[in-house]
């Protein structure tokens, strides 16, 4: 069979039509994970903003741009925008557009499934955004602490639709996890046994272990404070034999892990690119694989370090205490196996490769801080203070903004088939790097200097004015270097030059598709040999017998989870509209409910349930094998 | 990179070909479920946690007046009873009797539809003396329960749509998989019950009997 009527014959098979059905129902990977990366950053532009805001009012004594109120309003909704709609999602986007290039399957294990992870993570980013348009937007911070949440002192709607948003993006959340545990235990290319995969592919799936096993506490805390707000239980309220400190167990039990989440395969990100621009591989793979998932595990075991001040044993601080510090070794191998790379290495100055040192030498900085704050003493004395606000945006930027940059300038040529201008990049880079510095390393001295987080503002003379000004001052030009990030993109979207496929000469088997990928990925699924399948002699598509096409239908392969052996061939299934269906079912049920339309929500309800009925009724697809 | 080129010369590529001509797979949607079951357990483990760090700044916290044991028992005995006869269901849809697997499945909606019935009764009788809103323990002991209930709900959903799937097609013999699959689900929830028993029910039971309420 010639070459040219085998893609032919795959393009119809796998491609999405270009129409409005086509557009609301593609369930293909690359379509989704790029909808992700744009919908994650527009969050991240609108927590941005919120940020602004928040640094306005901060930027002189007794500011009065916003009023108390508002300006509590306006920090929530950049926490829960930052850590919840942005955060995570923006490496989804990446994990769902890359992981199934990287292991060779030509989609997700339940592509459905992807399309729904999208639609109900948009739904309910939009669901959260109606608070705010109401003027009621939550405002108890990111992490809502009771009693101040419960309706006593928080009457309006913000606080329930708040519970209601996150338990919607739960829902999203956890589908995406396990469809990542499958699709990375089960599809990988023949060959690609488990000490061959790549390193993205290892931090994905331990944080999707860790997404099963702690979202359960958010939910389980969401629930609790939606019964206690509006059906009059007693889990909080100390009246009723509640208790406040069951919110920040349970919180906290999702909380910390969910750092982690946030964390890793941004880890995993700089461990990919690192190496391709240090030309040559990852020093200690193994031990950082393994360091990857120890971080993943013992991050369930250091919760309560968000409470040493709420009083308790202690043999539980200690333990505590310990268990944080455990973490610290972990994340000090994968930052000591970088630089050894880099310095074992021939290093290449792309901007990509900036984003990604900088990330590891701000990951050091905040990493040095969490260590203080993890010592009970010095986090008694900067509990609550801006010592934590600098800590956690160290470690948040430094090891999820930068690495992000980093992954853009690195795959977008892949998705966009255009290079990025690596001037404009640079420039991006520089004004990123030092207006996050100035913005953000004198909170360090604040902090100490005793000032409170989440005040609206402070007197003047208390010594904090200059430096708050250095602080605005630094973040506005942090936000001026995402933008000329933006310009960029949109600059070479149009006259970047074409990237071809393999523009970096990366190692990664997404490199071996064209630019950007053809539907099916690859005409014939790749076989791996190696960790590094671009970098050693064996061409990965070699098949003149035509023995690994699967155009019999949308087919991809199955694999043993251990050694990648071929098990079997896996169905995929076609652009289906259900999954927006049961997305669009479940926000008119949350709003309803939210607004007390109980009648609508129990429609809604039924609904979803005809919606998945039709969703897994069998049907017979284009051509099955 | 040296090594793998040797890495090469001991793994022949030729070992991974062809693909063509293996089975379709047909286990993505019971792993899928594995992973559905774990974070529903956890949720479970969240609440019976939440169940214990309420009672703890309490002096006396269910054994002060636990819940009655004459429903719970008569409840498991109906639940196990119905994994035993869906199993068995299951087994037969291996061996190619559909008629009877179909039957089977039928009969353990209407067994989950007894259960859901009997903790009706217990739940009237219950709330005489404690509801969702008398205190803390009311609030997390009906929480619990209920979301075991809505378990057992979402289970026979499930149920009853395997029971009216068709069978469609030689490759496909119906309606083996998502029986298997949604059965898996059963059974979790046949044995977060037994855990609800022995939590909420046997262990303030017998604290109640020792301090001598």
């Amino acid at each position: 069979m010639a070459t040219a009527l085998v893609e032919d014959r795959l393009t119809y098979l796998w491609e999405t039509p270009k129409t409005l059905r086509g557009w609301f129902g593609t369930v293909d990977h690359k379509e989704l994970g790029i909808r992700y990366l744009v919908t994650a950053f527009v969050f991240l532009l609108i927590g941005g903003v919120e940020a602004l805001m928040v640094r306005i009012q901060l930027a002189r004594p007794n500011m009065a741009f916003l009023s108390p109120e508002a300006y509590n309003q306006i920090f929530t909704m950049h926490g829960a925008t930052m850590i919840f709609w942005y955060a995570s999602p923006i490496l989804s986007g990446f994990a769902v557009y890359l992981i199934p290039l990287m292991i060779g399957a030509r989609d997700m294990a339940f592509p459905r499934l992807n399309a729904f992870t999208y639609w109900s993570y948009l739904f309910s980013g939009i669901f959260l955004y109606i608070a705010p348009l109401l003027g009621q937007a939550p405002h108890g911070g990111w992490f809502a602490y009771v009693p101040y949440t419960l309706t006593v002192y928080s009457p309006s709607v913000g606080m329930d639709i708040y519970a209601l948003a996150l338990i919607f993006l739960t829902i999203s959340t956890t589908a995406n996890a396990v469809n990542f545990i499958v699709t990375i235990l089960r599809l990988r290319a023949p060959g690609m046994a488990i000490s061959r995969m790549p390193l993205f592919a290892y931090s994905t799936l331990t944080i999707s272990f860790v997404i099963l096993f702690a979202l359960p506490a958010l939910t389980a805390a969401c629930i609790f404070l939606e019964l206690d707000r509006r059906w009059g239980t007693h889990f909080f309220g100390v009246s009723g034999g509640g208790d406040i400190f069951l919110w920040q167990q349970l919180f906290w039990f999702f909380g910390h892990p969910w750092v982690y989440v946030i964390f890793l395969p941004a880890t995993g990100m700089i461990s990919l690119i690192i190496p391709v621009f240090a030309r040559r591989p990852i020093v200690g793979y193994a031990f950082v694989a393994i360091s990857t998932m120890l971080t993943g595990l013992v991050g369930f075991g250091v919760w309560l370090h968000h409470m040493f001040t709420v009083g308790m044993s202690d043999m539980a601080m200690s333990f505590f205490s310990a268990g944080s510090m455990t973490i610290s070794i972990f994340t000090t191998v994968q930052v000591f196996a970088w630089l050894a790379t880099v310095w074992k290495g021939r290093p290449v100055a792309t901007t990509s490769m900036y984003y990604a040192l900088a990330s590891v030498a701000l990951l050091v900085v905040g990493g040095l801080s969490g260590i203080f704050t993890g010592v009970i003493p010095v986090d008694w004395q900067v509990h609550n203070t801006y010592y934590v606000v600098a800590h956690i945006h160290y470690v948040l930027i430094g090891a999820n903004v930068f690495p992000v940059f980093a992954g853009f300038y690195y795959w977008l040529p892949k998705m966009t088939g255009r290079m990025m201008n690596e001037a404009l990049g640079k420039l991006s880079f520089w004004v990123m790097f030092i207006g996050f510095n100035v913005g953000f390393f004198p909170m360090h001295i604040l902090g100490l200097m005793g000032m409170p987080r989440r005040i609206y503002t402070y007197e003047a003379g208390l010594g904090f004015a200059s430096t708050n000004m250095v602080v605005t001052i630094g973040s506005f030009v942090f936000g001026l270097g995402v933008l000329i990030s933006v310009v960029n993109f949109f600059v070479s979207l149009r006259t970047g030059e074409v990237a071809g496929r393999n523009p970096w000469n990366s190692d990664g088997l997404e490199w071996e598709t064209d630019s950007p990928p053809a539907p099916y990925a690859t005409a014939h699924v790749p076989v791996v040999v190696t960790r590094h399948p671009l970098w050693d002699d064996f061409d990965e598509e070699a098949d003149p017998g035509n023995d690994r096409v699967l155009d019999g239908g949308r087919l991809t392969q199955t694999t043993t989870w251990l050694e990648a052996e071929p098990e079997g061939i896996a169905t995929i299934p076609e652009d289906s509209l259900a999954p927006l269906a049961m997305a669009v079912a479940m926000f008119v049920f949350f709003i309803t409910f939210v607004f007390q339309m109980l009648w609508i929500s129990l429609a809604a309800l039924i609904g979803i349930l005809l919606t998945g009925c039709y969703w897994m009724w069998p049907r017979m697809s284009k051509e099955v094998a | 990179m040296s090594t793998t080129v040797a890495e090469v010369s001991t793994r022949p590529p030729g070992r991974y070909v062809p693909l063509n001509g293996l089975p379709i797979d047909q286990k993505r949607g019971e792993h899928a479920m594995w992973c559905v079951i774990a974070t529903e357990a956890m949720l479970f483990v969240c609440m019976f946690g939440s169940y214990y760090y309420l009672g703890t700044n309490k002096d006396r916290w269910a054994d002060n007046l636990p819940p009655s044991l004459k429903y719970p028992f008569v409840l498991l005995a109906i639940l196990l009873s119905s994994s035993v006869v869906l199993e068995w269901g299951k087994r037969q849809v291996e061996r190619q009797r559909f008629r009877a697997g179909r039957l089977a499945l039928w009969a353990t909606v209407a067994i989950g539809l007894v259960f859901l019935l009997l903790q009706a009764f217990e739940y009237v009788e219950h709330w005489k003396t404690l509801a969702p809103y008398s205190n803390s323990y009311g609030s997390i002991f009906y929480v619990i329960t209920t979301l075991h209930a809505a378990h057992v709900i979402v289970g026979m959903l499930l149920l009853a749509y395997v029971g009216v799937l068709p069978r469609y097609g030689a490759t496909r013999e119906t309606p083996h998989r998502p029986y298997s699959t949604v059965s898996l689900y059963w059974h979790f929830v046949d044995f977060v019950w037994i855990w609800i028993v022995l939590l909420l029910y046997v262990i303030p039971a017998f604290q109640g009997h020792a301090h001598g309420h």
